[in-house]
């Protein structure tokens, strides 16, 4: 976690970061215990620490408040700070348990997936894939699970400088299986992702996260307020016929994941940019977000504010989106 | 019409650029950032109307980072590929 300083003057300005919690060593000290005792023994120190960060941070009740205050909007006092023990908890869990498949192997964790036989169908489409998820359970587990689509999957990622949270694969010391599509690279990375799909491969982008510029944004409603989420994906499959994969995966048990295809979003040949256009798939999405998050509540893990301020006369504000533009990180990778 | 002056006039209608006329737009502009000030999302639009109106794909970064610089570049891949 952050320094006590920089936690309280992060709190107050409201300033959001994907940088990971957690000094290295910390880090380091899950590790052992994952190398010493499997993933039980890192558990027990997870409870440990969760609590005291809970209790003692800040920052990290205000980064789990943004979204526990729209799914659990009655709640105060202890019962809130329970609901932010839980949340943030399941989060360490999963981030032990993208080490473990690291660390120990991806045997050591059992992922089931839903909807195979519709996957293959949908390959078989030959216009490429577009798989979409969100900062919910643990997608880098859930990729395992497709390699039985024997296509190659492109990732639009970006690592933030003192982000030292490792990959599952950097743990096992193996070469990247996907290839990174840089969302700040050249135009956005949207000449690289049209170019995979052509070719009838994945591409892998999370829809609960701005990808290109903030004028690529639509408003929709999550969890009953206003989010702005981006519509680059799904300009991206008008222009392809690539059909938009909603895939979320979850934790269902001690050492198992569940990848689940949410909904399958089909976009039509569209002309323009215009927002409205698009939004109907946005809300296709945000909708099949909603249901996830109230089916799981313990399993968002989306640590920034990315509902849009009311202004008096109920209309949203104008926001800018630099301070996350292009991440996959909110803390769930 | 030639290819360049095609160009301009199809950026025009499907990007949305009506506050410009086709004298305005130099060849060697660039087509992002400065220039005309196009984005990641004009530029999968773009990629749709090359095939739309020229009947050319632009299949991948190798070939479209060079081609989408500028009208002359673009026009200079289009070329190729019609004659190609």
């Amino acid at each position: 976690m952050q320094k006590q300083s920089e936690d309280k003057q992060t709190a107050e300005t409201g300033d959001w970061s994907s940088r990971s919690i957690g000094s290295n060593w910390q880090h380091q000290a899950f590790y052992l215990m994952i190398r010493l005792g499997g993933r039980r023994a890192a558990y027990l120190l997870l409870y440990v620490v969760v609590a005291y960060y809970v209790l003692f941070s800040r920052l990290a009740r205000q980064r789990a408040s943004h979204y526990l205050r729209r799914r659990f909007p009655e709640t105060t006092g202890w019962l809130q700070l329970w609901h932010c023990y839980q949340l943030i908890l399941s989060f360490g869990k999963v981030l032990v348990d993208r080490a473990v498949v690291g660390i120990m192997g991806p045997e050591a964790l059992n992922v089931t997936l839903d909807a195979r036989e519709e996957l293959l169908k949908l390959r078989d489409e030959q216009r490429g894939m577009i798989m979409m998820s969100a900062h919910v359970g643990c997608w880098q587990v859930a990729m395992s699970a497709l390699d039985f689509l024997q296509r190659p999957v492109n990732m639009l990622m970006r690592r933030e400088d003192g982000d030292i949270d490792r990959h599952y694969y950097e743990h096992a010391g193996i070469d990247c299986p996907y290839r990174v599509i840089d969302p700040t690279g050249y135009l956005g990375g949207t000449l690289e992702m049209l170019g995979a799909l052509k070719q009838g491969q994945i591409v892998c982008v999370m829809g609960d996260r701005l990808l290109g510029s903030d004028r690529s944004t639509v408003e929709v409603d999550l969890l009953g307020e206003k989010v702005s989420l981006p519509f680059s994906a799904y300009k991206i499959a008008s222009a392809t016929g690539a059909p938009v994969v909603v895939f979320l995966t979850r934790k269902d048990g001690p050492a198992s994941y569940r990848l689940q295809l949410a909904q399958v979003i089909r976009v039509p040949e569209l002309q323009g940019r215009n927002a409205e256009t698009f939004r109907p798939y946005a809300a296709e999405f945000s909708a099949a977000l909603d249901k996830f998050c109230q089916e799981y509540p313990y399993q968002f893990f989306n640590f920034f504010d990315m509902w849009l301020k009311q202004q008096p006369d109920n209309k949203p504000t104008i926001r800018s989106h630099d301070g996350y533009q292009g991440k996959t990180e909110a803390g769930s990778d | 019409m030639d290819i360049k002056a095609k160009l301009k006039q199809v950026l025009i209608e499907e990007l949305n650029l009506e506050d410009l006329t086709p004298e305005e737009i130099e060849d060697d502009a660039q087509l992002f950032g400065e220039g005309l000030g196009l984005d990641s999302l004009d530029a999968v639009e773009l990629v749709v109307v090359i095939q739309k109106h020229f009947g050319v794909e632009i299949k991948d970064m190798e070939e479209g980072r060079p081609a989408l610089q500028s009208i002359d570049s673009l026009a200079a891949f289009i070329e190729d590929k019609q004659q190609g």
